[in-house]
């Protein structure tokens, strides 16, 4: 009898051993942040700051990793096979996240991702060319009825977030349009302003600055306002159900625990809300914008959502 | 004025200028290491950078580029394994300038044109650079479809000896180009699946191979020879590698050929430093005449490769600094940074922030002065490295090549990539295959598939648009020249053997 209650209490204590360790579950090797893209980029510096201002809320190191290739998919790929440790995390969001996978074959979806926090995000703006004749969503969408095809749209590449705005739009407005893609944002627009294309997007710095310059006509956001360009009306304000926009912030892999995801995401939480973090990200032109991790999750899911529908004709 | 002399009374302080020396030093041996690119030191200076003043910011971004270049072909010459792709055709004629004892006299005129090349951009960035930029608006996917067609034909002259050789070294380039994901819709070619090939054999890797790796396993086939050339520094040589007047004189032209032409390739966007280089070393073999030594060790090649790279690269700041668009990968980290010091680039730039134009016209000029003094010191010491017996030097190659190639992107595969291009390059030489064809039609098909392909996504199909075209009918035609003079050059060549 002593044997059988020493055996249950065996059980017992394996069954409530990873448990317990969960909760108070603490990271003791480095934490690894993959970036799905070059140093020097717009990902790689929401990693940065992030780990920069979370450093001092962990015990262990946070290592940036980058590990670039097909549009962030690889590094995407990687996390989504990694083991469910709370130790490898993506800095996602973006196109790897909500438009690649609703265009291509990947070897990851995105259910396979756990949202931990969402820590920016960057509003795109539709530009056409100054003097083109587009002044206004609505001039775009009448000149597409009237000639279907016949209008072109440069993006930073096939399946990218870019070309899934515009899909959506197209689709939201009832429209067709040529996709020109281009291999990243910048010849994109050389390509606008040199004529050779009718719209592109920029994000709002951009934006702003060639519309001051007079080279472009601001058309609309892609999602709500931009705190740079605060008179510029959204779309969806416009009438038409669109909300694509570029999204940063941390996931692990989906079977992570709810114990580890929710360490995890505390101490970025307060990392978020400390002064080093406040000043790095005003000097890095980074728009700070919280979410839990299953609220970045549904953000992440919706816009995915929109963009398949655009897709499925 | 005054801002410019503020902006000038800025950069000479003291520790802007240490900054600048350690810069030029970190940027030139960066530059040097096979695989270790430009691009990759300005990208790990960013995060530096951007806790720097934005003067100090600066000074260290573009001291980095400007020495990132020139130390590229320090290994090109000494080692013919150039350390950036902008210094292969520099390879050509500097390492057989290297083995025949001129080590050190191709090193200084790879410096000097590097040195007039960049200030002949950093000259037309200051002067022209709005109008210029302004210009190269012009070039939509069509002209530059038409403009990559050119340039293909002309490049392709670069060929060597055997027109078959040539062409299949150039189709097997093409080839090879193709791997990875189609430009237009996505989908991957030849990736078996894998993720990592989706953009393709990286091309660090590839070139690294191609170049440096095949180098060394043909040393390794060879047993390690000693170094056959004396790099005792004699009398006699010292005489040699000295630069004459004449020397000068006959570098001249093609200094300023090879850096119009640079420049023009720098103001469009996605051709690069290395076609430039090619493109240079093409026409100063045409103008050369066939009796001439390019291809065998000679000046004005050298000095026409060096004076073009430079130039593309300065060049890239005039989209860059004139409408906020970035011209390569280098200036789009630069602009990145901007934004991060708190300027943001855009066509307003030099009404909003003309101290930020001139600091980095200022800058620019600076660190080119100074890459001529700190290469000037540097290669006294630097043509040494010749005397390290091949035993020792070629294995320290190997292993800065290996890890170089895997830094690029953080991938094991990049290493694969290398290996195999190494393996390749070395059977090519050894049957007499031009290894020169591959890496220039490597480079320039992706943008030349781009580019026809986004003009017929937008004449819906029809292949028209290149004839109605004016500029895009005019490459077709000059092409179409080219390729018939020298099919007949190489007639005539053959019938009277």
């Amino acid at each position: 009898m002593r044997n059988l209650i020493a055996k249950i209490g065996l059980a017992a204590a394996v069954a409530l051993a990873p448990m317990s360790a969960f909760a108070d579950w603490k990271p003791e090797r480095p934490i690894n942040i993959i970036v799905g893209f070059s140093a020097g980029g717009g990902t790689d510096a929401t990693a940065r700051l992030i780990a920069s201002s979370a450093q001092e809320f962990f015990e262990v190191p946070l290592v940036v990793v980058n590990r670039p290739g097909a549009s962030g998919t690889l590094a995407a790929e990687i996390v989504a096979g990694s083991e469910p440790d709370g130790l490898t995390l993506l800095v996602a969001g973006g196109s790897e996240s909500t438009s690649v996978p609703n265009h291509l074959k990947t070897n990851y979806s995105l259910d396979q991702l756990r949202g931990v926090i969402r820590v920016n995000r960057e509003h795109m703006v539709i530009v056409t060319k100054a003097g083109s004749g587009l002044k206004s969503a609505e001039d775009i969408v009448a000149a597409a009825k009237e000639n279907p095809g016949g209008l072109t749209f440069g993006s930073s590449g096939p399946a990218s977030i870019l070309h899934s705005a515009f899909l959506v739009f197209a689709k939201q407005a009832g429209i067709e349009m040529t996709h020109v893609p281009f291999q990243g944002g910048a010849p994109a627009l050389a390509a606008l302003l040199g004529g050779h294309i009718d719209m592109t997007i920029l994000t709002p710095g951009d934006a702003k600055a060639q519309s001051e310059a007079g080279n472009v006509n601001l058309i609309a956001t892609t999602s709500d306002r931009a705190p740079q360009l605060p008179d510029l009306a959204s779309l969806s304000e416009l009438g038409y159900d669109v909300n694509v926009e570029n999204m940063k912030g941390l996931v692990v892999q989906a079977d992570t625990p709810d114990e580890v995801v929710q360490y995890l995401h505390d101490k970025f939480k307060a990392a978020m809300e400390s002064e080093t973090f406040e000043s790095l990200a005003g000097r890095a032109n980074i728009q700070p914008a919280y979410l839990n991790g299953a609220d970045f999750d549904a953000a992440m899911q919706n816009m995915s959502k929109a963009i398949k529908e655009a897709l499925s004709e | 004025m005054d801002i410019f002399l503020t902006s000038l009374a800025g950069q000479l302080q003291p520790m802007v200028l240490l900054t600048m020396v350690v810069s030029v030093v970190i940027g030139m041996i960066v530059g040097a290491i096979p695989g270790l690119t430009v691009s990759i030191a300005v990208a790990l200076a960013v995060p530096v950078a951007i806790f720097l003043p934005t003067d100090y910011a600066l000074v260290m971004l573009a001291s980095l580029y400007a020495a990132g270049v020139y130390g590229g072909s320090v290994s090109a010459i000494l080692l013919n394994a150039p350390g950036t792709p902008a210094s292969a055709a520099t390879a050509i004629d500097g390492h057989q300038m290297a083995r025949q004892g001129l080590a050190k006299k191709a090193l200084n005129i790879a410096l000097l044109a590097s040195a007039f090349g960049s200030m002949f951009s950093i000259l037309l960035l200051v002067t022209f650079a709005p109008l210029l930029a302004k210009f190269a608006l012009r070039f939509g996917p069509v002209e530059m479809a038409g403009l990559l067609l050119f340039t293909f034909t002309i490049v392709g002259t670069v060929s060597g000896s055997s027109m078959i050789k040539g062409l299949f070294s150039a189709a097997l380039g093409i080839l090879l180009a193709t791997i990875g994901s189609d430009p237009m819709i996505g989908v991957p070619r030849f990736t078996f699946g894998n993720t990592s090939l989706l953009d393709g054999l990286t091309y660090i890797p590839l070139l690294v191979g191609l170049f440096a790796i095949a180098e060394v396993l043909k040393m390794a086939g060879e047993g390690f020879p000693r170094q056959s050339h004396d790099v005792e520094l004699g009398s006699e040589n010292k005489a040699r590698n000295r630069l004459t007047g004449s020397d000068m004189k006959a570098i001249s032209m093609p200094m300023v050929r090879g850096s119009i032409i640079g420049s023009f390739v720098g103001l469009m966007p996605g051709i690069g430093s290395t076609i430039s280089a090619f493109l240079a070393y093409a026409d100063i073999k045409r103008s050369a005449g066939s009796t001439s030594k390019v291809g065998s060790g000679d000046i004005r090649a050298v000095a026409a490769c060096e004076s073009s790279n430079n130039a593309t690269g300065g060049a890239t700041f005039i989209p860059t600094l004139a409408l906020g668009i970035p011209g390569d990968a280098v200036t789009a980290i630069i602009l990145g940074a901007l934004v991060m010091l708190g300027v943001q680039p855009g066509p307003l730039l030099f009404v909003t922030n003309p101290g930020i134009v001139y600091t980095v016209y200022i800058v620019l000029f600076l660190s080119t002065v100074m890459m001529v003094i700190v290469g000037l010191v540097a290669t006294r010491a630097l043509v040494y490295v010749l005397r390290v017996p091949n035993l020792y030097l070629m294995p320290i190659v190997a292993l800065t090549c290996a890890a170089g190639s895997f830094v690029v992107r953080n991938n094991v595969l990049d290493t694969f990539v290398m290996l195999g291009a190494g393996v390749m390059a070395f059977v090519f030489g050894r049957v007499g295959v031009p290894v020169a064809p591959l890496l220039i039609s490597f480079i320039v098909t992706p943008p030349f598939e781009e580019a026809v392909r986004q003009s017929l996504a937008y004449s819906h199909g029809s292949f028209s648009i290149f004839v109605t075209n004016w500029f895009s009918l005019i490459a077709i035609l000059l092409s179409a020249i080219v390729v018939v003079l020298v099919a007949l050059a190489q007639r005539r060549r053959v019938i009277p053997a």
